[in-house]
């Protein structure tokens, strides 16, 4: 075979493959459970890098494969062409590469500015951290709980403090994660779409008790939550955030 | 050498001679702490360590010719040519040697078996996830898992450019030896004790924060956190002592007509690296200091309730430590770039990009450290530019690929177990490497980071980039090495068993980490029961095959058929000379016409031998 065949041989296979992946990965869910516009945006975030990296996958892979089986040789003695480059090649390949992570870069600044970039919020809650709990405060109404209440469909901000050492509150469903560090306030928005309840957890090692710091975060609309606030006992005068 | 031959009942330097003085020095810098200065326990431990290395480096002998020359006595170089050689003499791998080609396999050797302890660590965190609930107990698995991660990430930094760098970079440039041989033996002998020091944490108590070590857990953490980060600061100290050593050596002691653009690729990846470790390393070891001060001497640096930053830690530990994976994987890019030529039988592809691809690596790393750090509360404005430089080094990182498709394509490509490790690798990293994509973007990894996710992506990358690198040379060099050739067939199934294995074992971790399974977690929800099983069962099997591994090497260095000079018929000069290379390398300093990769031309003979030097072809 001329090596223009095995070029183009090669060449249809990675673009079959390529293919092929990229309408299997279009339109998944990749983030297993969604309730906020933040998760969506991550899920989002996750399709297109995975479809971006099908074809980079097989273009490695069709070219590893195509020479394991094309190009072995039982002949010990025997030399390939004295070929040391090709300029054309690697320009393409560079310039297609830089062209590729810069359109990912956008991609994800975009996403990265429509998580964080809204700071205005319409229901605050401070989320202090220790060893080994977390401590949710309504500062509006006073109430204090264990477990994290929100409304569905409005603008979150949650205020993190830690008393010891560093924490990370997740929550997988609203696609937020933020560290609680000791001597300062970090904050993060969320917007919830979906009402239920979701799992909780610290994702940042804190020592002995890390694996069972887990919380529950409850998802209501806005009366439920109204009752379920009116029905707490109400703590001291809340600090502001 | 007179002194030496003295009848006495000092033991001559050596290894005997080492411990007691690590004996001396612990109960010496100890006691002066207990009694002298009413310390507390740490700080007992710190100054019985710093005496205690001290006297093992004095018992070795690592002092012995500066203290003579500084006292204005005859120089003993008789003595330290002695010990340069006695070709054949095991004893010599346990003695303060200034060969290079010794202190290379001590190296080698020293951290295949810090692997093999390591490894064990992580068969005992299989053991603890292999089923929901806890079978051992959380501080176990806290330490143990810590103990794994502080190990291999020694391993990851020593085993190449230590190892096979100590061996093959004098042979490669044409060089007798390095440009310091007794720095050169210096750096590995200060790596035992501080060995010894962070496999011994658990009899202090343990540590729970993870090789991360981040402040504050690390500050209320047990003695052993304060053995792990004085044995890492040592481990620095010897890095940038060996870094210097190789750019010096590099530099300066090349033959003649090898210029820097006819340096072997895995000599270009070595010299990136040595770079890397000299500029970054101080970094890391200052942070490690300023928390043992905040630990032992009452300082704030790292202590928010005095006026301390919690996330200035973590910024000084990551302008390190990302550098720190290429210091890890560079190393294995260079091998698996100097292998791929010779059993493709094509010369490298695009030879002078691969160059710039080493560079431009190296000057990047040092601008993508605070990926580490998207949701740790660090500066909001800092996110998209981070975001943007992390991107962008994948794009010399690919030219890797480009390199080792470019040299296979239209090959006579052997596969021989060295090339089968490079088939291997470039799977490994290519899956690291995409996967790491996705945590360099914010918006995704907001979901992933402290995930599972992110522990199925450093062991590909590292595992991908260090340790089938590593293989891939071990097998590569060891007949050069050990003058022996190992065994085929064991080779080909520890290649099969292991890559298999390796990939059962991580592939499924990011579908845990997408699920949301948390890292560093000794229980997790049953739901993952099933998939955690089978990833300690895969696991296991790794373990396995690196027994088959470790008895090849063992059994072909004792038994195996001998080698001959050239094997592979390579063009790199360290395979012109005998196997195992005499000493001192070469009788002749050999003359240098072009790169090493001239397959395909008949008659090329790029590195020459025998002929007498001409001064004219220096560059």
């Amino acid at each position: 075979m001329s090596p223009r065949r095995h070029l183009l041989t090669a060449a249809a296979a990675w673009v079959v493959l390529s293919v092929i992946g990229v309408v299997l990965v279009a339109g998944m869910q990749i983030i297993p459970v969604i309730a906020s516009r933040e998760a969506e945006i991550e899920n989002g975030a996750f399709v297109l890098l995975t479809a971006a990296s099908v074809p980079v996958l097989m273009l490695v892979v069709v070219g590893l494969a195509y020479s394991a089986l094309r190009f072995r040789s039982t002949d010990e003695l025997a030399d390939g062409p004295p070929v040391h480059g090709h300029t054309g090649f690697q320009a393409v390949w560079v310039g297609i590469s830089v062209v590729l992570v810069l359109g990912l870069f956008a991609y994800g600044a975009i996403g990265l500015v429509e998580i964080r970039g809204a700071q205005a919020a319409d229901f605050q809650v401070n989320i202090s951290a220790e060893q080994w709990a977390w401590h949710f405060e309504y500062p509006a109404s006073g109430v204090k709980s264990k477990e994290l209440h929100i409304p569905v469909g409005r603008r979150v901000q949650l205020n993190l403090m830690s008393m010891d050492v560093i924490h990370s509150f997740w929550v997988p469903a609203l696609g937020v994660k933020q560290d609680a560090v000791p001597g300062r306030t970090t904050r993060i928005h969320t917007t919830a779409t979906e009402t239920g309840t979701y799992p909780g957890m610290c994702a940042e090692l804190c020592g002995l008790g890390h694996t069972g710091m887990t919380t529950t975060v409850v998802i209501s609309n806005q009366a439920d939550l109204d009752a379920w606030l009116s029905q707490q006992p109400r703590g001291g005068p809340a600090p502001s955030p | 050498m007179i002194a030496a031959r003295r009848a006495s009942l000092v033991p001559a330097p050596g290894l005997l001679r080492a411990i007691g003085g690590a004996v001396i020095g612990l109960a010496l810098g100890a006691g002066l702490a207990a009694f002298g200065l009413q310390a507390e326990l740490g700080q007992i431990l710190a100054l019985g360590y710093i005496f205690a290395l001290l006297g093992f480096l004095l018992g070795i002998g690592a002092f012995r010719f500066w203290l003579t020359w500084a006292a204005g006595r005859e120089v003993d170089v008789a003595e330290e040519h002695a010990a340069h050689g006695r070709a054949g003499d095991w004893r010599r791998y346990f003695r303060f040697t200034t060969d290079h080609k010794v202190i290379g396999v001590q190296y080698l050797v020293s951290a295949f078996v810090l692997f093999f302890i390591a490894g064990t660590a992580a068969m005992l965190m299989r053991f603890e996830l292999a089923q929901p609930g806890i079978a051992t107990s959380k501080d176990i698995y806290n330490t143990v898992m810590s103990t794994h991660g502080a190990m291999m990430i020694t391993v990851a930094l020593v085993s190449i450019i230590g190892g096979l760098g100590n061996y093959l970079v004098p042979l490669m440039v044409g060089a007798r030896d390095m440009a310091f041989p007794k720095a050169n033996a210096l750096s590995y002998w200060m790596l035992p004790l501080a060995i010894v020091l962070v496999a011994s944490n658990p009899l202090l108590g343990g540590f729970d924060s993870g090789w991360t070590a981040y402040p504050p857990l690390s500050q209320q953490a047990n003695l052993g956190q304060q053995a792990y980060l004085m044995a890492f600061v040592t481990v620095g100290v010897s890095s940038i002592l060996s870094a210097i050593n190789f750019l010096v050596t590099v530099f300066r002691m090349r033959a003649p007509g090898m210029s820097l653009m006819r340096m072997p690729i895995f000599v270009w990846a070595l010299t990136v690296t040595a770079a890397l470790a000299l500029i970054a390393t101080s970094v890391v070891a200052m942070a490690f200091t300023m928390l043992l001060f905040d630990r032992l001497l009452g300082t704030s640096f790292f202590r928010a309730s005095r006026g301390g930053d919690v996330i200035l830690f973590q910024h000084l530990f990551w302008f390190y430590s990302h550098p720190a994976v290429y210091i890890m994987a560079l190393p294995g890019l260079g091998a698996i770039l100097e292998i791929v030529p010779v059993f493709a039988r094509k010369p490298l592809f695009a030879y002078p990009l691969a160059v710039l691809m080493f560079v431009s690596i190296g000057v990047m790393s040092f601008m993508v450290w605070a990926h580490h750090m998207f949701v740790s509360g660090m500066a909001e404005f800092f996110h998209i530019p981070i975001m943007l430089t992390t991107e962008l080094i994948s794009v010399p990182t690919g030219i890797v690929f480009l390199a080792a498709l470019g040299t296979i394509w239209m090959g006579r490509i052997q596969f021989k177990v060295p090339m089968l490790w490079v088939f291997g690798f470039l799977w490994a990293f290519l899956i690291g490497g995409i996967t790491g994509v996705f945590l360099a973007d914010v918006p995704t990894d907001i979901t992933l980071s402290d995930t599972y996710f992110v522990v199925a992506h450093f062991h590909y990358t590292i595992v991908g980039g260090t340790i089938f690198g590593l293989f891939a040379g071990t097998y590569y060099w060891f007949p050069k090495i050990t003058g022996r050739m190992y065994d085929e067939t064991l080779g080909r199934l520890h290649f099969w068993w292991f890559t298999i294995a390796f990939n059962a074992t991580f592939i499924p971790m990011f579908w845990l980490g997408i699920e949301g399974m948390r890292r560093r977690v000794a229980d997790y929800p049953a739901g993952f029961g099933l998939v955690n099983l089978f990833i300690s069962f895969a696991a296991l099997n790794i373990a396995l095959s690196v027994v088959v591994f470790a008895f090849n090497m063992v059994r072909s260095w004792r038994r195996g058929p001998l080698a001959a000079p050239n094997p592979w018929r390579a063009q790199t000069l360290e395979w012109q000379v005998a196997s195992p290379p005499p000493i001192e390398n070469f009788d002749q300093i050999p003359i240098v016409t072009d790169t090493p990769y001239q397959y395909g031309s008949p008659g090329a003979a790029p590195g020459s031998l025998g002929a007498a030097p001409a001064r004219r072809l220096r560059p």
